[in-house]
C-alpha cells in the first residue's frame, strides 16, 4: 500500500478521522454541554425558583411530605438542593425508576414542573448517542478508539511538532485550516489524550472483559464485591413488612455525614417507618477527584447508629476512580467546569477543522472526478455542514423547544428529543439541497440568531425578567456563544476578498 | 492516485482494516487475559491494571495493522494471540480437562 510510516499513518489519520470525525464531533460537543447538565436542567424547569434553605430544613419538609403521602412506600429518596441545582426532589420506590415529585424547599408544598429532557439529554447522548444503552456505548467506545488512533497517528505524521506549535498563518485558506487543526490539536494534546482514555476507562470492563473472563470467569458481581469493601448487608426483618417504628431524627445524622464526607447530595431511606429502616447519606460527586459514586454512609433508621462508613479504596481501585473522576469533571467547582467546557469546545473545534480541511484539500481535485466521485464529495461536504452547524442548531433548538412546546403536552420530554433529532435531520436535507457556502452561512446564522434570542424567549415565556441568577448566567453564556457564531458567519463572507487583497498587497510589497 | 489504482488497493485496505479492528481485538483480548494471569498481584489489582492497559495495546495494534509492510504482515497478531490466550485461560483449560 504505502511506502513510508508517515504516509501510511497519514492515510489512516485522514480516512479514520473522516469516518469517525462526524460522530466524534457530536460526542465532544454534547460532552462539553454535559459539563453544565444540571445548570441546563435548572434552566429547563422555570417553575423551580432559586431558594436557599439548609439541608436539615429541606429534609424536614421532604420527610413531612413523604409521611403524609407515601407512608407505606418501600423507599424514599430525597435529592437535596445544591449550588448547581436548587430543586428539592423526592422519589418514591427505586431511585432511578420511581415516581419523582418536586417540592418547594421553603414550604414543602409539591410543585408542578414541566416534563423535560433537560441537560441530562446531552449527557445521555454523549455516552450512548441516546440509543439503547448497550449498542450506544459500544459505538461511542469504537469512536473513542478511533480518536485515540487518530491522535497517535496525528502525532507521528506531525513531524515538526514543536516548531509548528507556534505557527499560525491566518487568511491563507488551506494553510490556515491546517494550522488551526494543528494548533488546537497540539496545544490541548494532554486534554485530548486524557479525556479519550479516561472515557474508555469508564466502560473498560464492558469493552474489554478479558481479565474479568480470565480471573473471575466473567462474574462481575463477585469482582464488584471483592474490589470495594462492601457495606453491611441490610438486615432482613423477621416479618414482612417489619413492625411500625418511628424514624430517628435526621438532622443529627445529616450533620454527622456532612462533617465526615463534605456536602451531601441526597438521602435514601429504605423501609421508612419500620423497625428495619436504613438511612443512606449520599455525598455530592466531586468532593474529591476520585468518583465516589455509591460510597456513602449508612445509618440504622431507628437508633441512628452508624452501620457503615465510606469505604477506604485500595490503590488500584482509587486509581481507576480518579480516572473516572477526571472524565466526569465533578471536582474543583465552577472554575474547573469552565476549564473542561472550554477545552471540550476546543476539542470539538479541532475535530471540525480536521473535517473541513479534508474537503478544502480535495476541492480542486474533485472537480475533475467522475460523477460518482463528485456525488460522494458533495455528501461529505453536506455531512460536514449538517454535523457541525446542524448540531449547533439542534442543541440550541432543544432549549427553544423546551419553552415552545405546550407545558401540558403528554410525554413532553420525548417530544423535545424528537424535535432535536428532527431539526438535525432537516439540517442535513438543507445542507444537501443548498450550495455549500450558503448552507454553512444559513445554518450558522440560524444557530447564532437562536442563541442571541434565547434571553428574549425566556422573558416572554416565563414572564419574569431574569430573576434567577443561574438562568441568567446560562443565557449570558449562550449569547456569548451566539456572538461567536455570528462572528464565524461574518468571517465566511470575508475570506475570498481578504485573500486576494492580501495577495495584491504582498505582490506590491515584493515589487517595492 | 488514478481510479484503477484505487480499485486495486481496495482489498489490501479492507484486509488491513479487518486485521486492525478484529485481529487487533482478538490479540488485545488474549494479551489482557494473559497479563491478568501473569501479574504477581491480588486478582482485583491484576484485573484493573490489565484492563486499563488494554486500550494502549489495542491502539498500538491498530496502528501496526496500517504500518506493517504488507497486508499479510498485519495479520501476524492473530497467530500471536493463540499462546497468549493459552496463558490467559490455562486454569479454565485445566478445569475442563480434569
Amino acid at each position: 500500500m504505502k511506502q513510508t510510516l508517515t504516509q501510511s499513518m497519514a492515510w489512516l489519520h485522514t480516512w479514520g478521522g473522516l469516518l469517525f470525525g462526524w460522530l466524534l464531533f457530536a460526542i465532544f460537543l454534547t460532552g462539553s454541554l454535559a459539563v453544565f447538565d444540571q445548570e441546563i436542567d435548572h434552566w429547563m424547569q422555570p417553575e423551580i425558583k432559586q431558594a436557599s434553605v439548609s439541608n436539615a430544613q429541606a429534609v424536614e419538609h421532604a420527610v413531612a411530605y413523604l409521611q403524609r403521602q407515601h407512608a407505606n412506600a418501600s423507599a424514599w429518596n430525597i435529592s437535596l438542593p445544591s449550588e448547581r441545582m436548587p430543586a428539592l426532589r423526592v422519589t418514591v420506590g427505586d431511585r432511578r425508576s420511581g415516581i419523582s415529585t418536586y417540592l418547594d424547599p421553603l414550604t414543602g408544598e409539591p410543585l408542578v414542573v414541566r416534563d423535560t429532557a433537560g441537560g441530562t439529554f446531552f449527557f445521555r447522548f454523549h455516552y450512548s448517542l441516546s440509543m439503547p444503552r448497550n449498542p450506544g456505548i459500544w459505538i461511542v467506545g469504537l469512536a473513542a478508539m478511533a480518536m485515540l488512533v487518530a491522535l497517535i497517528s496525528g502525532i507521528i505524521i506531525h513531524k515538526k511538532f514543536f516548531k509548528e506549535f507556534f505557527t499560525f498563518r491566518p487568511n491563507k485558506a488551506q494553510r490556515s485550516w491546517l494550522d488551526a487543526h494543528n494548533a488546537s490539536a497540539v496545544l490541548l494534546l494532554p486534554f485530548h489524550l486524557m479525556i479519550t482514555y479516561t472515557g474508555l476507562s469508564i466502560f473498560a470492563l464492558i469493552y474489554m472483559p478479558a481479565a474479568l473472563d480470565s480471573l473471575y470467569k466473567g462474574d462481575f458481581e463477585t469482582f464488584y464485591r471483592e474490589h470495594i469493601e462492601v457495606m453491611e448487608e441490610p438486615r432482613q426483618a423477621q416479618t414482612h413488612p417489619a413492625p411500625l417504628t418511628p424514624l430517628t431524627p435526621l438532622a443529627p445524622l445529616l450533620a454527622q455525614a456532612e462533617a465526615r464526607m463534605g456536602p451531601l447530595s441526597g438521602v435514601v431511606i429504605e423501609h421508612p417507618g419500620r423497625s428495619d429502616a436504613h438511612i443512606e447519606m449520599r455525598r455530592v460527586l466531586g468532593n474529591r477527584i476520585a468518583l465516589t459514586k455509591g460510597h456513602n454512609m449508612v445509618f440504622d433508621g431507628v437508633t441512628g447508629e452508624l452501620l457503615a462508613g465510606p469505604p477506604e479504596l485500595r490503590p488500584s481501585v482509587l486509581a481507576q476512580r480518579v480516572m473516572f473522576g477526571l472524565h466526569f469533571a465533578q471536582f474543583g467547582g465552577y472554575p474547573m467546569r469552565w476549564l473542561y467546557f472550554v477545552c471540550g469546545v476546543l476539542s470539538s473545534a479541532m475535530i471540525a477543522t480536521g473535517l473541513v480541511l479534508f474537503t478544502v484539500k480535495r476541492r480542486r481535485k474533485y472537480a475533475s472526478e467522475s460523477r460518482l466521485g463528485q456525488q460522494l464529495y458533495r455528501l461529505v461536504e453536506s455531512l460536514n455542514v449538517a454535523v457541525i452547524s446542524g448540531l449547533a442548531v439542534a442543541c440550541i433548538g432543544l432549549l427553544w423547544l423546551n419553552r415552545l412546546l405546550p407545558v401540558e403536552l403528554a410525554q413532553r420530554a420525548g417530544w423535545e428529543v424528537r424535535g432535536f433529532f428532527a431539526i438535525w435531520l432537516l439540517s442535513l436535507l438543507h445542507a444537501w439541497l443548498r450550495p455549500r457556502l450558503q448552507a454553512w452561512r444559513e445554518q450558522l446564522s440560524l444557530a447564532a440568531v437562536l442563541c442571541l434570542g434565547l434571553p428574549l424567549l425566556s422573558v416572554i415565556s416565563d414572564g419574569q425578567a431574569w430573576g434567577d441568577s443561574m438562568r441568567l448566567w446560562l443565557e449570558v453564556t449562550v449569547v456569548a456563544l451566539g456572538l461567536l457564531l455570528a462572528w464565524s458567519v461574518w468571517r465566511l463572507h470575508q475570506p475570498q476578498v481578504q485573500h486576494s487583497e492580501r495577495r495584491v498587497r504582498h505582490a506590491q510589497a515584493q515589487v517595492n | 492516485m488514478s481510479k484503477a489504482g484505487e480499485t486495486t488497493q481496495a482489498w489490501p485496505i479492507c484486509s488491513r482494516v479487518l486485521a486492525g479492528l478484529l485481529g487487533g481485538y482478538v490479540f488485545t483480548y488474549a494479551l489482557t487475559a494473559a497479563l491478568a494471569q501473569l501479574l504477581p498481584l491480588d486478582r482485583v489489582d491484576a484485573l484493573l491494571i490489565a484492563s486499563l492497559l488494554s486500550f494502549i495495546v489495542y491502539t498500538l495494534v491498530i496502528l501496526w495493522a496500517f504500518a506493517a509492510r504488507s497486508a499479510w504482515c498485519a495479520w501476524v497478531v492473530v497467530p500471536a494471540a493463540a499462546p497468549l490466550a493459552l496463558i490467559g485461560f490455562w486454569p479454565h483449560l485445566l478445569e475442563r480437562l480434569a
